[in-house]
């Protein structure tokens, strides 16, 4: 068997073995790859920036503990950056996961309170409702309702200062959403923006950025920050780099491997596609 | 000093991790493990957030009189015909419910989809400003690319099924063909990104890069090297065994 030959059977755990190399290396030995600024982290800052004093935000995190290690990063970044404007910020899910995911992981990270955002008056978190698009067609016409009780402190929703005129979505002037499938970007365009008219902006992961791009054009998305990258490009922006340009030394190296693999995948296919016929 | 619990969460997220990942090697009791306690953890905890709203909802507003009492209970009427799924006999009971979320469901989306999902695009579509003085690139090329690759893929389906193609369409269906190609490829490289960004987001954990805890990285090395060791080992043991009759 010649060289090419053996390329084509290469056992996939070398392979494996490679992708470790090259995402540990970078991240043990930072590389300080350039990050190059793009239209969409601009956008995503620019939309951030310009959510006007006293305006009512609404903040979900619409993905599982499995998309953590990609969504958590923008995540951070953007709630950091809300919590710099002066505006309300009711948090709720239509994610089983996504209540924990706020909770457990991005309360750790921050407290609210060292912005001067007092719990129930300039932020409330409603929790999970499940019923995916029923839900959050039925949280449009009644907030209140459907989440009877706040996640946090489990007393009625109603009774909050926050809520006293936040009733429907009429309310609210943008939601900030960070999802990674359904529901996320089809549902809040069908039951918010166009019934209501509120502004979206939405965060995913990589692999759903492609369905994100019909709804940029048309203009019914305000911004979109998909992935690893372009969360990175954020955090320069906001000047707080933290676990996106971390990661990003990875994320070139990775993609540097991907294209040798494919390469050399190509060149043993074309070296060999004449033996075989 | 790190709270004993937290300390302990890092240190089963290393293990589960670490035992998920074991599945790039062979599948093995690590990987086992790690899978099951993953389901469980989350099927559990899903019913445990569903149950919760149902109470919160009989709290929240159903209880308050005599009339809602009775649609709730009737709503847990329905959500038991559910469990007849699991009965040859009686399956055509969970009919029921099926009908009554999916109808829900359809009838809730078709509310705006027509104007969200089609009205919209064609919209957007039928505006496009084919010359942008200020950015001839990327926005004039990209518009004018959309322009005229849109209609091409339409018309690629549009006309599938018919025995010959008239002169024209086939440089359309050509075009729509190469426009799809570098979609579909377009798709799957943001997923090779997604599935790296999980990597090296998990990868940040193990190595302990703040915000995680630094506890994990000794954590990861240790274990890494039981499980590799374990795997390693037992698959050696197995090859030298001689075979028996």
């Amino acid at each position: 068997m010649s060289f090419i030959e053996k390329l084509q059977n290469i056992d996939r755990r070398w392979l494996y073995l490679l992708a470790w190399i090259f995402v540990l290396y970078p991240l043990i030995n930072p590389l300080g790859l350039p990050v190059p600024i793009q239209k969409e982290s601009t956008a995503w800052n620019k939309a951030v920036n310009d959510i006007p004093d006293g305006s009512v935000v609404i903040f979900s995190c619409m993905f599982s503990i499995a998309s953590i290690p990609e969504l958590y990063p923008m995540t951070i970044a953007t709630f950091s950056h809300l919590l710099t404007k002066n505006c309300k910020i009711i948090v709720a899910t239509f994610w089983a996961d996504g209540a924990l995911v706020f909770d457990q992981t991005l309360l750790k990270q921050f407290d609210p309170a060292k912005y001067g955002k007092v719990y129930g008056k300039d932020w409330i978190d409603l929790g999970y409702v499940p019923g995916a698009e029923t839900a959050m067609r039925a949280f449009a016409d009644d907030m209140v309702n459907t989440f009877p009780k706040d996640y946090i402190n489990s007393q009625p929703t109603g009774s909050y200062e926050i809520m006293k005129n936040i009733k429907t979505a009429k309310d609210v002037d943008i939601i900030v959403s960070f999802e990674s499938g359904t529901p996320g970007v089809g549902e809040w365009l069908r039951q918010w923006n166009t019934p209501y008219g509120t502004k979206l902006i939405v965060g995913c992961s990589g692999v759903s950025a492609p369905g994100m791009a019909p709804y940029l054009q048309s203009g019914q998305l305000s911004a979109n920050l998909p992935g690893l990258t372009s969360t990175a490009e954020y955090e320069l922006l906001i000047k707080r780099p933290a676990l996106a340009v971390a990661g990003v030394d990875a994320v070139s190296m990775s993609h540097l491997l991907v294209v040798l693999l494919v390469i050399l995948g190509n060149v043993g296919y074309f070296a060999t596609r004449g033996r075989k016929s | 000093m790190v709270d004993l619990l937290v300390l302990l969460g890092t240190y089963a997220g290393v293990f589960f991790t670490l035992g998920t990942f074991t599945i790039l090697y062979k599948e093995n009791p690590w990987y086992q493990i790690s899978e099951s306690t993953f389901l469980g953890l989350a099927v559990g905890y899903g019913v445990a957030q569903q149950m919760l709203f149902v109470r919160q909802q009989w709290e929240g507003q159903w209880s308050k009189s005599s009339i809602m009492m009775f649609g709730y209970l009737l709503a847990l009427l329905v959500s038991i015909m559910w469990y007849f799924r699991f009965s040859k006999k009686y399956f055509y009971i969970y009919r029921w419910p099926l009908a009554i979320i999916v109808g829900t469901g359809i009838g809730t989306s078709l509310r705006t989809v027509m104007i969200t999902q089609f009205l919209d695009q064609i919209r957007a579509q039928a505006l496009l400003n084919l010359w942008v003085p200020t950015s001839i690139y990327p926005t004039t090329i990209n518009n004018i690319c959309m322009f005229i690759m849109t209609p091409a893929v339409l018309l690629y389906f549009w006309f599938t099924g018919a025995d010959s193609r008239p002169g024209f369409m086939k440089y359309v269906d050509v075009l729509a063909r190469y426009v799809m190609m570098a979609g579909f490829g377009s798709a799957f490289g943001y997923t090779v990104l997604t599935r790296y960004s999980l990597f090296i987001g998990r990868a940040q954990f193990l190595l302990g890069i703040p915000p995680n805890l630094p506890e994990a990285y000794p954590v990861f090395i240790v274990l890494s090297l039981i499980m590799l060791g374990t795997m390693i080992g037992y698959d050696l043991m197995k090859k030298n065994k001689p075979a028996t009759k």
